[in-house]
């Protein structure tokens, strides 16, 4: 054996492991991406730069990047607006009922925004409750057009209703994280609070502001599903969608992918420029345990209003759903007339809602199967072996955070087409391989998490009692980190059942509908159909919010870290 | 039988450093055996490797002289007790304890009363049932014991095995380990950084430094013999006068700042003129009134040196002076069971010590 390879624990076993891993990351990542960027630079006649030159020239292409950009920009901006007030109460004071708050802040997240777009129809339509219930006060005389403007406002309320949880664990975090006897010098030499978080605060926070806005920013990018309900489809993202039918004619739809896979590399150079740079390093912290202070009780009161009162916007669209689920009869009213329970029926009947969680049912475990041994197998080779490639395989396994769904399955859609994985033909294998890529991040933060509290001792000492490799993963290290797999493969099952733009894109025909497609589906069937994927949407919120609440007991209040960059 | 255990040039690469450079070493079977040196110095690399956790990049590690570098570490049949103990905490304790046996594949009846034999040993019987974060650090210790000893292993591994304990227990722990080595017999290769625990507890000592032998030996040769400054300066502490080496017979005669000081060696080859230390332990030293001193002038068997006085620490069965020479080089004494003072801050003294007391070594770097 040569030297340098003696630094690495490679054993035979290993070798063929990271192979295999480094053998599907090329296929199922890195293939698709590359052949997308192929097709969007070349030409019969070779490298050929007309599609870009298209997309940033012709008025029709122009007009839907910007659309998009605007749409990331206004939710970034509206998030930070609701998020900062709520951090900067939450984090810096203690009162009564924190964490009761702390946790109706996080409630947004647990529906899919697209679903929550059928509730928000609902409610702000022409003759929808808002405006009846306005003219029935006497405040309007007129209804108003809420979703006026081509419906961009729309979109962007219900983003910012979805997305402000995350951004505010991102500004919590950072808060949180600066140093308190930074903050005391300043007051030492005079500073007032306003001009103490102008000048020392903010500044020391902006590294993890700009984690969570990337994040914001980029999920409202390429955000497929709201606009789609919205009908609003000057975006990339339902632009994107629609290309993928007739990808052979029309080569626009690379460009499009090229310029999101372009705009979100480049957002993640710069945050890496800016976390990485090491000017906001925290140097020796003080000795202040917590910089949380006992609140007054005009603070406590204001704290209670304004979570309350975002909570209770945010809600608004789950109520729209709920109440359109349970609508009997519901027409030119404030509330729906008659109430009825039969949709939730119908879900478990109706054939195509029916067939549609089966699917979603095995999809998902499928996926979160291939997560669970993926993401264990990482986890472990990075966290207990020297492997050659570390950190490239570390960055391969955390790329999909940063790779939106929509890119993702259209790379699938086209790398894939006219092979024996062809999503047109029989789209679950992709699906289940879409699923599992796209959550396998979480999988593997935390089972690296379980790795690494648990002591390579613990290891040794059975492996010093006779207890060979094997047996020892099996007993000592596998019932240690239990507790992370389960909270891991939760999470990764139950973002499966309810992913948006894979399950879009991927599933060609209706026997392989996933739930959401069903939802988008039945909600353009007339009579009956809104209201049963209205059904469907709250069960669907029932499971994100089960599980939510069975990784955060896992996770505690690390909970934060898996939706940070 | 009990088994010996062999380092033949053994050398150990971690990252860029030689962790463990040419170690040769030979420990006898039923050895209570320490490896003791400041941290860095590749004394657990050395213990891993007993266990099979490293294989060595050059050299062997034998068992009674059969070839162990390339066996694995589960089919080595040490048992180790880890620094911060390692137990299991999904286990009891009777399930940590027994854990050895069942890969041995023990018949339930022979394992529980090993089980029990091994817990009666540590005096942990009545803690069968306990999970381990129910236990303190003292008790989880003897657990760790209690595993590592219930397989009968060959060889007896002790990484640091004390050194998350308060001082009182560490101190009962040491007879209490010693005890056991007595009824087991087995061999025992125990790590340490505390000197103390290394002389009151071992058979034989090596000490290591940055990756190398030093010197290895009983605690009574190492005390009493140590071969290079860095030896007497980590066994026990002692103080080293800097002077330059003046004759070689009998006895040396070296020549510092403070005075002409005669002292005998272990080690060969040094030459006149070489700069050397001269290593005097504090207990070496008695303390005399100066006046007192210029009446009989120093024998060739006694050397005498002035000094003053510069503090006085009071700890009871023992009083510490540090003293300042004419080269102004401090040295420390202790006068024990101190009933009356000797002298105060300020005073000048003489020091008296016995040439035998007095090791002449090769001036070295010290600091690690």
């Amino acid at each position: 054996m040569t030297s340098w390879l003696r630094r690495y624990d490679l054993t035979p076993a290993n070798t063929a492991v990271l192979i295999f891993l480094w053998l599907f990351f090329i296929v199922f990542m890195l293939y698709p991406l590359g052949y997308v960027f192929t097709n969007a630079f070349f030409t019969a006649e070779g490298f050929s730069l007309i599609f870009m030159k298209l997309m940033f020239s012709s008025p029709n292409y122009t007009i839907i990047l910007a659309n998009s950009v605007n749409l990331g920009l206004a939710v970034t901006l509206f998030t930070t607006l609701l998020s900062l007030p709520l951090a900067l109460l939450l984090v810096r004071y203690n009162f009564r009922g924190k964490g009761l708050l702390n946790g109706l802040i996080l409630i947004p997240m647990v529906l899919p925004p697209f679903v929550g777009a059928i509730g928000m129809r609902q409610l702000l339509a022409r003759f929808g409750s808002v405006n009846l219930l306005l003219l029935e006060l006497g405040v309007i005389n007129q209804p108003i057009d809420w979703l006026g403007g081509g419906n961009f406002w729309g979109v962007v309320i219900l983003e910012v209703l979805h997305l402000y949880p995350i951004m505010y664990l991102n500004l919590a975090a950072a808060l949180a994280n600066v140093d308190p006897s930074l903050e005391e010098a300043a007051r030492n030499m005079g500073a007032s609070s306003f001009k103490l978080l102008r000048t020392v605060t903010f500044p020391l926070m902006l590294p993890g502001y700009f984690a969570g806005a990337i994040i914001v920013f980029i999920w409202a990018f390429t955000d497929l599903g709201t606009p789609l309900i919205f009908e609003y489809r000057e975006v990339v993202a339902v632009q994107i969608f629609s290309m993928v039918t007739d990808l052979h004619q029309n080569p626009m739809g690379y460009a499009f992918v090229v310029a999101v896979i372009a705009l979100t590399l480049f957002f993640f150079y710069l945050s890496k420029r800016i976390l990485g740079g090491g000017r906001y390093e925290m140097l020796g912290r003080g000795h202040v345990t917590s910089a949380a202070r006992p609140a007054s009780a005009s603070i406590t009161v204001m704290a209670y209003a304004v979570v309350l009162g975002i909570s209770a916007l945010a809600l608004i669209p789950h109520l729209g759903v709920f109440l359109t689920s349970v609508t009997g009869r519901w027409f030119l009213s404030v509330l729906p007339s008659e109430y009825t329970t039969k949709f939730y029926k119908d879900v478990f009947s109706h054939d195509l809602a029916l067939l549609s969680i089966k699917n979603s049912l095995l999809l998902s475990s499928l996926s979160t199967i291939i997560d669970v041994v993926l993401g264990v197998t990482i986890a472990y080779l990075l966290a207990r072996k020297r492997v050659p490639g570390r950190n490239v395989l570390d960055a391969l396994a955390m790329l999909p955070l940063a790779l939106p769904g929509l890119v993702l399955a259209f790379g699938y859609v086209a790398a894939f087409s006219a092979t024996p994985l062809d999503a047109r033909v029989n789209p679950v294998p992709l699906l289940v391989i879409a699923y599992a890529v796209r959550r396998l991040p979480y999988m593997v933060r935390a089972a690296y998490a379980g790795f690494q509290q648990t002591s390579v001792a613990l290891e040794e000492a059975a492996i010093n009692l006779g207890a060979s490799p094997i047996k020892t993963l099996y007993q000592i290290t596998m019932p240690l980190i239990f507790a992370n797999l389960i909270a891991g493969a939760v999470l990764s099952f139950s973002f499966a059942m309810l992913e948006v733009s894979d399950s879009l894109i991927l599933a060609s025909k209706e026997q392989y509908y996933p739930i959401t497609k069903a939802i988008y589906a039945l909600l353009g069937r007339i009579a009956d159909g809104p209201y049963i994927a209205s059904a469907m949407g709250m069960l669907g919120l029932l499971l994100l919010a089960g599980s939510l609440f069975i990784a955060g007991r896992f996770f505690g209040r690390r909970m934060g870290e898996l939706f940070r960059a | 039988m009990t088994v010996s255990v062999k380092f033949d040039s053994v050398t150990k690469i971690l990252g860029q450093a030689r962790a463990v450079d040419n170690l040769t070493l030979d420990i006898g079977g039923g050895e209570l055996f320490f490896l003791l040196g400041p941290s860095g110095c590749g004394k657990t690399t050395a213990l891993r490797m007993v266990a099979g956790f490293y294989t060595p990049d050059e050299g062997r590690i034998l068992f009674n002289g059969q070839d162990q570098s390339h066996v694995p570490p589960h089919k080595r049949n040490t048992g180790m007790v880890f620094q911060n103990y390692a137990l299991w905490p999904h286990m009891d304790v009777q399930s940590n304890v027994a854990y050895g046996l069942k890969m041995r594949r023990v018949s339930e009846a022979d394992k529980k009363k090993r089980v029990r034999q091994a817990l009666e040993i540590v005096h942990m019987q009545a803690y069968a049932e306990r999970m381990p974060n129910q236990l303190s650090g003292g008790q989880q210790q003897r657990i760790a014991l209690a595993r590592a000893l219930v397989i009968e292993p060959d060889v007896v591994l002790l990484d640091e095995p004390l050194s998350n304990l308060d001082a009182k227990l560490r101190v009962e722990m040491r007879t209490h380990i010693k005890d056991i080595h007595r009824e087991i017999g087995r061999t025992m290769i125990y790590v340490t950084h505390d000197q103390a625990e290394a002389l009151s507890m071992a058979d034989r000592i090596a000490v290591m430094r940055r990756g190398r032998l030093v010197q290895a030996g009983t605690p009574h040769e190492l005390y009493t013999r140590p071969e290079s400054a860095f030896v007497a300066e980590f066994i026990g502490g002692t103080n080293l006068l800097r002077g330059t080496l003046e004759e070689v017979g009998e006895l040396l005669t070296v020549k510092t700042q403070a005075g002409i000081v005669r002292g005998k060696t272990g080690v060969n080859g040094m030459a006149r003129g070489e700069p050397v230390f001269c290593s005097v332990r504090p207990e070496s030293l008695r303390l005399r009134p100066a006046a007192e001193s210029s009446a009989t002038p120093p024998s060739g068997a006694t050397n005498e040196l002035i000094a003053e006085v510069q503090s006085i620490m009071y700890l009871g069965d023992n009083e510490l002076y540090s003293l300042r020479l004419a080269d102004s080089a401090i040295v420390r004494a202790v006068e024990h069971n101190p009933i009356t003072r000797k002298a105060e801050v300020g005073d000048r003294l003489a020091l008296e010590f016995d040439a035998q007391a007095v090791v002449v070594l090769p001036q070295e770097e010290l600091s690690d």
